[in-house]
């Protein structure tokens, strides 16, 4: 399903109208060309002409869609109108004049297989004339001689003078290539079996080409579809026939995932340690496509983008975008990480829309507890995972949360009791709950509470919550709150000292804090501000029954709720000290 | 008419490898026809039967799990077995520490289906007297009896069958799940057995339901 969906992909985008994004179709390839031969149609070397254009410290070259290159090892293979100095030049860079001399052999042996495909083009003849007299000395008297001489090897390829398309893009020459590309009708082959993407026959694909870009894998790529170590094959099959997949359903599934991975790709984020690519069924949905990583992440460029592109989510399933037969055109979500030289699959979606659209919409209402101004109103799904980590360090993030809370958002589950067990940890251990860590707390309460139906966590102070955990975190943040302002400026707070006992084993600590707090109310100033924190305590302890010894996970989270629900509401009412006197005390 | 059976099969996790993602394995959103062949097969299997896949009804939703295990790379060689054999002393172990391969998996957690299949008598006995092996099944599959433990896909994945006498009081297939889901396995060819070759069929499901007996199988 996934090497189907990504062909698809790929069998969208190579119709794409416009032609910048379009995919390169079978036997082309896209790539970084440096210098341009500008060719007569005589096949005399007119100019060199430089392509690269300074892009920061670098200079980076233009990119062309030229017939796809073999894959280089130490043996000689050209590639087909287009490759290195080495190989178009005969330039001897190595000092092995041997092995120059045989790259050029096999350059114009490819030229010379190809001719017969495209008879008498004007493109193709130039190159084989100006190859066919010295081209290397040709090359090294034009000034521009001294940037490519510079590069040391770099790539070569030709156009007529006058063209804006290489001699490799010319219609005649591309039909040819095209041709060659095109495996002869299969059939009668005994090698023929079901290709697995397309249900055609054909002979199978040996080699898979490699997959770039993705996170901790080598840099050259690394495969989905490979049978490395004897233990992987089944039956006495070699390689690709393992799994077979057509040479050009391989290439299209391959393209798209490239494509998608690319550096200037808008289709991919990070999730943890998996690479995480998206992409919509239907062309129509490309907005959704456009705004899903701006959904997560807090793009550098524009951090007003990621409000932007939920409140537009939020409309967009307000306004009834996802009812009926649109909302079931399927959004895809692909996770990889690397291992041992093979990407494996981390987590893969394939949902309808209207269901991606619900399951986000019910992640971002999870998420809304009450804040300061200051703080984002939609947490972003990295800072919400450097929140729970040591020292808020993305390093530190366990490896596989990112993709099992990637995992719990799309398929509407439960979050991981990993997230919890670590926000609750981080809480204790720095005795703060901030924004985010009271975000993360919240929606794994809630989205329990949703899968057992129960009383499900408020966004803000819920006054009347029963719950001994929430009440014994707001009492704790009140007892904080007194003993603040009786001595303010204090260096070290109860919660301090006492967070983590209080949130794990309050019946140990509380008989101290309430014994303090008297001293604390005694100490105050401010008689009336003391007898409405007094009656506050009375109002949340009314409606404890009993201490508990110790409490669990799920209840330490809701004591950080209490506690930070608690504390927002002290701070939101010390603004408006007016109001403060009056409802504090409230019912 | 030849006999149907169907069985209810039920296990906590549950991995149908796609040839594809086979290294570090993916499953297929459901059971696949050849894997569902193997539950049957694992309570009552003779040479003179075969098991015909009918129908496959999905009946929890599809959910996942990503697990990373250690497992080894390489195989034993034949050539050193034989070897062995030949001279009567050799070293054929194979050491996990030295081969080790850590592979991740995505699994398939919770599942359960209801799995139709028809026995068909192939030589033998089977051809005049059907009923002996039909009751052979039925006794074995209403006692929980087999002969190795049915299992979801891989061998780690042990499933809970049941035999199902009247579909009545059945809960209902899983009706959100419909739709195209790819070329799925259907099952091997061993016709040329020096080469086996993959069969694969269009996985369409209405409904919950995978009908096998309307699908167009490509080998």
């Amino acid at each position: 399903m996934i090497l189907q969906a990504l062909h698809a992909y790929y069998e969208r985008k190579v119709r794409d109208p416009d032609p910048v994004r379009r995919l390169p179709a079978a036997g082309l390839e896209d790539k970084e060309i440096p210098f341009i031969l500008e060719l007569s149609t005589d096949g005399r070397l007119l100019d060199i002409s430089d392509t690269r254009e300074p892009q920061g410290k670098k200079k980076v070259a233009r990119r062309y869609l030229v017939p796809q290159g073999v894959k280089k090892t130490s043996g000689v293979a050209a590639n087909l109108l287009w490759d290195t100095a080495e190989y178009v030049l005969g330039l001897d860079t190595k000092g092995k004049p041997e092995r120059v001399a045989e790259q050029m052999a096999a350059f114009r042996q490819r030229l010379d297989a190809l001719a017969p495909h495209a008879e008498g083009d004007a493109g193709l003849e130039a190159v084989r004339r100006f190859l066919a007299a010295d081209p290397l000395a040709a090359a090294q008297a034009k000034p521009a001689w001294a940037a490519v001489a510079e590069e040391g090897n770099p790539n070569l390829s030709f156009r007529l003078q006058g063209e804006n398309d290489l001699v490799c893009q010319r219609p005649a020459v591309f039909a040819a290539i095209q041709a060659a590309a095109t495996p002869a009708a299969a059939g009668h082959d005994p090698a023929t079996v079901t290709c697995l993407i397309t249900g055609q026959p054909t002979p199978p694909e040996r080699l898979h080409s490699a997959i770039k870009g993705v996170w901790g894998a080598q840099t050259s790529g690394a495969n989905i579809v490979s049978f490395n170590l004897d233990a992987f094959r089944s039956f006495g099959k070699e390689q690709g026939a393992n799994a077979p997949v057509s040479p050009a359903a391989a290439f299209a599934y391959t393209t798209a995932l490239n494509h998608l991975l690319g550096k200037q790709s808008a289709q991919r984020m990070q999730v943890g340690d998996a690479s995480t690519v998206f992409w919509a069924q239907r062309e129509e949905d490309k907005d959704v496509e456009d705004g899903f990583a701006a959904l997560f992440d807090e793009l550098p460029d524009d951090p007003d983008a990621h409000t932007a592109q939920v409140s537009a989510l939020f409309n967009a399933v307000r306004s009834g975008r996802f009812d009926g037969a649109a909302g079931n055109n399927r959004f895809y979500v692909l996770g990889l990480a690397p291992n041992a030289a093979r990407i494996a699959i981390r987590f893969w979606h394939a949902d309808p829309l209207r269901d991606v659209a619900r399951h986000i919409q019910a992640w971002f209402q999870d998420l809304e507890v009450v804040r300061s101004p200051q703080d984002p109103p939609y947490p972003t799904l990295f800072n919400l995972l450097r929140a729970v980590a040591l020292q808020r360090k993305a390093d530190n993030i366990p490896p596989t949360l990112g993709g099992d809370v990637m995992r719990a958002i799309l398929s509407g589950g439960p979050y991981p009791a990993l997230w919890l067990n670590a926000a609750v940890q981080r809480c204790r251990a720095e005795q703060q709950v901030g924004y985010l860590r009271a975000a993360v707390i919240k929606a794994c309460l809630t989205r329990s509470y949703r899968l057992s139906p129960q009383e499900a966590p408020r966004a803000m102070l819920d006054k009347d919550n029963p719950n001994a955990a929430y009440r014994l975190g707001r009492l704790f943040s009140v007892l904080e709150k007194i003993q603040e302002e009786a001595n303010p400026g204090l260096n070290t707070t109860i919660r301090e000292r006492y967070y983590g006992a209080a949130s794990s084993t309050p019946l140990a600590v509380f008989t101290t804090l309430l014994r303090l707090h008297n001293h604390h109310l005694a100490k105050m100033q401010n008689r009336g501000r003391a007898v409405n924190l007094e009656k506050l305590v009375a109002e949340i302890t009314s409606g404890i029954t009993d201490f508990p010894g110790h409490l669990n996970l799920p209840d330490q989270g809701r004591f950080a709720l209490g506690y930070y629900h608690q504390r927002q509401d002290l701070f939101t009412k010390a603004e408006a000290p007016a109001t403060a006197e009056t409802t504090t005390t409230g019912d | 008419m030849r006999p149907e059976f169907c069985l209810d099969v039920r296990g906590d996790y549950a991995c149908f490898t796609r040839p594809e993602m086979k290294v570090e394995r993916v499953s297929y959103d459901f059971i696949t026809p050849s894997a569902a062949r193997s539950v049957f097969e694992s309570i009552l299997w003779k040479p003179e039967i075969r098991w015909r896949m009918e129908r496959i009804e999905v009946l929890s939703p599809v959910r996942w799990i990503s697990v990373r295990r250690n497992e080894v790379g390489a195989v034993v060689s034949a050539r050193n077995v034989a070897g062995a054999m030949q001279s009567g002393k050799g070293q054929l172990g194979l050491y996990v520490e030295k081969e080790r391969q850590q592979r991740a998996g995505l699994f398939l957690r919770d599942v359960a289906y209801r799995l139709y299949a028809r026995m068909e008598p192939v030589k033998g006995e089977a051809m005049g007297n059907l009923a002996k092996y039909t009751e052979m099944f039925q006794r074995r599959a209403s006692k929980g009896q087999c002969v190795n433990q049915p299992y979801l896909g891989c061998r780690e994945f042990d499933a809970r069958v049941r035999l199902v006498a009247s579909p009545d009081g059945e809960p209902e297939p899983l009706t959100s799940l419909d739709g195209d889901f790819g070329w799925m396995l259907y099952d091997m060819d061993f016709t040329r057995p020096a080469d086996p070759r993959p069969m694969f069929f269009r996985a369409q499901l209405t409904r919950g339901v995978l009908d096998l007996t309307q699908a167009e199988v490509r080998s």
